[in-house]
């Protein structure tokens, strides 16, 4: 009597979970169809975008859309002004986000010290939009307008990569550690260098990989300073692929594609990095 | 201390906040203002000694039109090398920004002729008075208007758009239309209803849709004399004009003749097929648009002049039409310069864009040539390239100022909203539209507006 | 004894100088490019410019003519509507991704959470012109479906929808592409926060005898609360700020039935180079978005602490 309810408890549970797997499965589905579509119609002539009923798999594959991506677009140096920024500014904002974390962690007995690490806060309730116009003067007055610098320096110290550094570095790095490595005759640089950086690794990858998805994707602040063709990045060459006056979709497909997969490839690897890093973001901020 | 607060002191005083941030000011000030010069061409140079490599940015047919042309230009300047590109209107849009980053523009662009001055405005265009003032004659007045900032030439005008009525020949043959009889606009609406009627209701005779009024608001705005501001750039709209222009929109629409499709879409086209639309009042360049969408109507077009307000009046409006600039960051001006005078001011250039791609050309003196006399077996043989010529000089300029693109807007807004409401009360929506234009766009109202004859 | 505190204090910071090197790099990239420009923003609010030309003070009238500006309140309301179109199917499909990922009994949990995250490394411009190619009126995917399915059941009367060319639709259209987008996002944040519930509460709760909805109700929903309100102003301030979904998708159109504050901003200043304008908008709309956070953040703390 008792085995019975409970093997219908379970049967009942079972079912449940199907349920809950086919939905997801479905949603899952749902989620990647843009993605697949981004695949397919890569390898789609134009015509074969624009039919009815659509190809779901393209007959015949085409790839002369890359073949043409190559010719006819900048795309390769676009590829490599991307990386650049995306290389420079990640490095540049790590280093000085950390060193701006771990100075607010371990001195903290430093005059004013609440007091500017308050302040820092505080700088990140202003609104990007409000600065949007005076940043682009300043920088066109300093000459930075269609420079790699454009990109790279305005957010380089943010405080939200302090903020973070400050709190992994603060629970992670004890200070007994530093006072040894003095005592040692390090330097106080070569204290953040030699151990607070080794420490904060975790911590610094998972920033990294925000910085990352944000400054691979941007378009509004590339679309703003960066000026001529050979500095374009990729999404800013898409979307002006995107205002021809016939669109070439083709070719914008095959080229969304070489935009997309490096940081969906990155993604699919490091994806307990990502996860992880966004979560404990999320927690202290 | 005195306290002044003019605004200089403002500015300054907000400058120096903080110690960084006056350093950074003064860094800001230091690089300022480069001096003035004014940009002559050479004369002992022949064409052969300049040198360069030049941008140009075009949109479609224009680019495919100087393309065309570089062999002729490189047989005069051989060292000079011209790389053209084609560029969408989001290309366009990124333009000001360039100008006022002083980076990224190319050597010489297009730009519409309706927007000329919001980039004429910003100075940042290479002052052409001493190389370009002397063909001042040379080019249709009104067009030339647009070209013009505070006196000094920043632009050159290209392709003009003299209006007029494009009509299928089979259509006016069927019903027995004869299009020499369509003096006023009244005419043209009653043979639209005679068509309409013939036709039993399959055929109307042009496309108005309710969303795009103020295209044919401007042209025949600009037929009368009409302005959306006046030469001191104040607001002008609220006038007897705009009522007239309005009460005739209101008749064609009543009429029951007009198509309710966007302009410029597919719709729009492929109506240049078969017998659903009789007629296209537009700009000359329609012509080159009729060619491509559908060549297979060649023959079947004639043209007629625009009708006028009261009989006896002006038969010529225009729509449409561009120009080439030259933004001031450009490195090799003599060669610009040569380009633009060789595929401008150019009689045997002009001729080539508008028989290649039916760019009307705004230089006058190409109309002397016998092109302009022959028949044109597209339009059925007619001598339409004289026809577009007529009175184009009396056009009466419209005073664009650089908000033109926003004022517009707001024109097409207001009209389509005045439509929609059952086109009552066209004083009152005229009344709003100088308000907001007003407000919008800080200006004056003209002395000449509705409001002050009428003492409110 | 002042001197001597003075004399004190410059040696504590002579001491601590490393702190100050360290630091300084924010704060001096933080004086150029976000103190100055914040100053000298609410400045132009002040002033008629172009970028361009000449400065002209004209006072209060870019904050009064922004009353009169039909197509800001258009691009507010625009905003609202988008809001409120994504804000709450994201929430509650963030929230049940949420709960479900974090089943002790879910196979393929990498899977799931790979796919549904997906969307936010991706580029939005891309993203955007293939969701531009789904919408398609004529040859999209989804009229393609919905065309399926109405000849299926031919008593739905199915029509085609003018996705992106028809203003009803326009926003329904970007407030798809915004949940597809950020629910992975939101997903993520709440997973984190469910982990951090302790599994004693739950495990306390089943002794009293409370069901699973009642432990939902009672501890899981109160708990996550501090998570809630920060992705509502996460959320909040990406809708009223959004730029490249819609610049890329609609541009704001069809007329402007789908310009949001952030698009018509940028239209303001890098398009009409209206800098005072837009500048006075700028501040207005960041004041009133941060009244509406200080009021969300209210909600903040749960019962518990």
């Amino acid at each position: 009597m008792l085995k019975k309810q409970i093997t219908t408890g379970r049967y009942k549970r079972l079912f449940q979970r199907l349920i809950i797997y086919i939905c997801l499965a479905i949603l899952v589905v749902i989620f990647i169809f843009p993605f697949y579509w981004l695949l397919i119609c890569a390898f789609k002539t134009k015509e074969q975008i624009f039919t009815i009923p659509p190809q779901f798999l393209p007959h015949p594959w085409h790839l002369g859309n890359f073949i043409r991506v190559f010719k006819e677009t900048n795309i390769i140096r676009c590829f490599f002004n991307s990386t650049i920024l995306a290389v420079g500014y990640c490095t540049l904002a790590l280093f000085l986000c950390s060193l701006g974390g771990y100075a607010f962690a371990k001195y903290t007995r430093a005059p004013g010290h609440s007091k500017l690490f308050i302040f820092v806060l505080g700088t990140m309730m202003i609104p990007g939009a409000v600065t949007l116009i005076p940043v682009f003067i300043v920088l066109c007055k300093l000459h930075m307008v269609n420079t790699y610098w454009a990109i790279i320096i305005p957010g380089a110290a943010n405080a939200f990569g302090i903020f973070w550094m400050r709190q992994y570095i603060g629970s992670n790095l004890h200070s007994d550690l530093i006072d040894a490595a003095r005592l040692d005759g390090c330097s106080e640089f070569g204290v953040y260098w030699r151990i607070a950086l080794p420490i904060a690794r975790p911590a610094l990858a998972a920033l990294g990989i925000l910085f990352l998805i944000g400054i691979w994707n941007n378009l509004m602040w590339a679309f703003i300073v960066l000026r001529t063709e050979d500095m374009y990045t990729l999404p800013l060459m898409i979307y002006l692929l995107n205002g021809e006056l016939r669109t070439p979709y083709e070719l914008i497909m095959a080229s969304g594609l070489v935009a997309t997969l490096p940081l969906v490839i990155a993604f699919l690897l490091f994806q307990k990095h990502f996860i992880q890093g966004i979560m404990a973001g999320s927690i202290k901020a | 201390m005195k306290i002044r607060t003019d605004k200089k002191n403002n500015a300054a005083a907000i400058h120096s906040c903080g110690v960084v941030v006056a350093a950074i000011g003064l860094i800001l000030c230091a690089n300022g203002l480069a001096a003035d010069e004014l940009f002559k061409m050479p004369a002992d140079k022949s064409p052969q000694e300049i040198q360069g490599k030049i941008d140009v940015w075009a949109w479609n047919i224009a680019a495919g039109s100087l393309q065309k042309l570089l062999p002729l230009f490189n047989e005069k300047y051989p060292n000079i090398k011209v790389n053209i590109s084609k560029t969408g209107w989001q290309v366009q849009s990124r333009l000001l920004l360039s100008l006022s980053a002083r980076v990224g523009a190319p050597d010489i662009t297009q730009l519409l002729v309706t927007e000329t001055q919001r980039y004429t405005s910003t100075g940042r265009l290479m002052d052409l008075t001493t190389v370009a003032g002397q063909y001042e004659k040379d080019f249709v007045p009104s067009n030339w208007q647009n070209c013009l900032h505070n006196g000094k030439v920043c632009a050159i005008p290209w392709d003009f758009g003299p209006c007029a009525i494009f009509y299928k020949r089979h259509i006016f043959n069927r019903y027995d239309i004869d299009p020499n009889k369509i003096e006023t606009w009244d005419d043209y609406i009653k043979a639209g209803k005679d068509i309409f009627e013939k036709s039993n209701g399959k055929t109307k005779m042009f496309h108005l849709p309710t969303g795009m009024l103020y295209e044919m608001f401007l042209i025949v705005l600009q037929q009368n004399g009409g302005q959306i501001f006046n030469e001191q750039g104040r607001v002008a709209v609220n006038s007897a004009i705009s009522l007239k222009v309005m009460d005739l929109l209101k008749r064609m629409l009543e009429s029951g003749v007009t198509v309710n499709d966007p302009l410029y879409t597919h719709a729009h086209y492929a109506s240049l097929r078969g017998d659903t639309v009789a007629t296209y009042p537009m700009g000359a360049w329609w012509g080159g648009t009729t060619k491509d969408y559908a060549p297979e109507t060649a023959g079947d077009w004639g043209v007629f002049r625009l009708p006028a307000m009261e009989p006896g009046g002006l038969r010529a409006s225009s729509s449409g039409g561009s120009v080439l600039v030259i933004p001031d960051q450009c490195k090799q001006k003599e060669a610009t310069w040569a380009f633009v005078e060789f595929a401008l001011c150019n009689t045997k250039a002009q001729i080539e864009h508008y028989k290649n791609f039916d760019l009307f050309p705004a230089w006058l003196p190409a109309y002397q040539d016998p092109f302009f006399d022959e028949p044109d077996p597209f339009f059925g043989g007619q001598k339409v390239r004289r026809l577009f010529a007529q009175d184009i000089e009396k056009i009466p300029p419209l005073y664009r100022t650089k908000d033109w693109p926003e004022a517009q807007a707001y024109l097409a807004q207001s009209l389509t909203g005045w439509s929609s409401r059952g086109m009552v009360q066209p004083e009152k929506m005229l009344a709003e539209l100088e308000k907001k234009l007003c407000r919008r766009l800080n200006r004056e109202i003209a002395p000449s507006s509705l409001k002050f004859a009428r003492g409110d | 004894m002042i001197a001597a505190g003075k004399r004190s204090l410059l040696s504590k910071i002579w001491q601590y100088r490393h702190f100050y090197l360290f630091i300084s790099p924010f704060f001096i990239l933080f004086a150029v490019f976000g103190f100055y420009p914040l100053v000298f923003s609410l400045y132009l609010s002040f002033v008629e410019w172009d970028g361009l030309g000449e400065r002209k003070w004209v006072g209060l009238s870019n904050f009064i003519n922004m009353f009169y500006d039909d197509i800001f309140f258009r691009s507010l309301w625009n905003t609202i509507v988008i809001g409120i179109m994504h804000i709450p199917p994201m929430f509650i499909g963030a929230f049940l991704f949420a709960l479900i990922l974090n089943a002790s009994w879910l196979k393929f949990r990498g899977l799931f959470r790979a796919a549904f995250f997906l969307p936010c490394v991706t580029p939005m411009v891309v993203i955007a012109i293939v969701f531009g190619l789904l919408y398609g009126q004529d040859t999209g995917f989804l009229n393609y479906l919905i065309a399926k399915v109405g000849a299926l059941f031919p008593w739905l009367h199915l029509k085609p929808v003018g996705w992106l060319v028809s203003e009803q639709w326009s926003k329904p259209s970007i407030a798809v592409l915004l949940v597809w987008r950020w629910t992975g996002y939101n997903m993520v944040l709440m997973l984190a926060g469910l982990q951090g519930i302790s599994q004693e509460y739950y495990e306390a709760a089943k002794i009293d005898g409370a069901n699973t909805f009642q432990q939902m109700w009672y501890i899981t929903l109160p708990l996550m609360r501090p998570i809630f309100v920060f992705c509502g102003i996460m959320s909040l301030i990406g809708t009223v700020f959004m730029f490249d979904e819609v610049f890329v998708l609609t541009a704001g159109g069809p007329g402007i039935s789908s310009t949001n504050f952030g698009l018509y901003l940028f239209n303001t200043s890098f398009n009409d180079f209206r800098f005072g304008r837009a500048s006075a908008m700028a501040y207005t709309v960041a004041l009133i978005v941060l009244i509406f956070s200080l009021v969300i953040l209210k909600f903040r703390k749960s019962p518990t602490e």
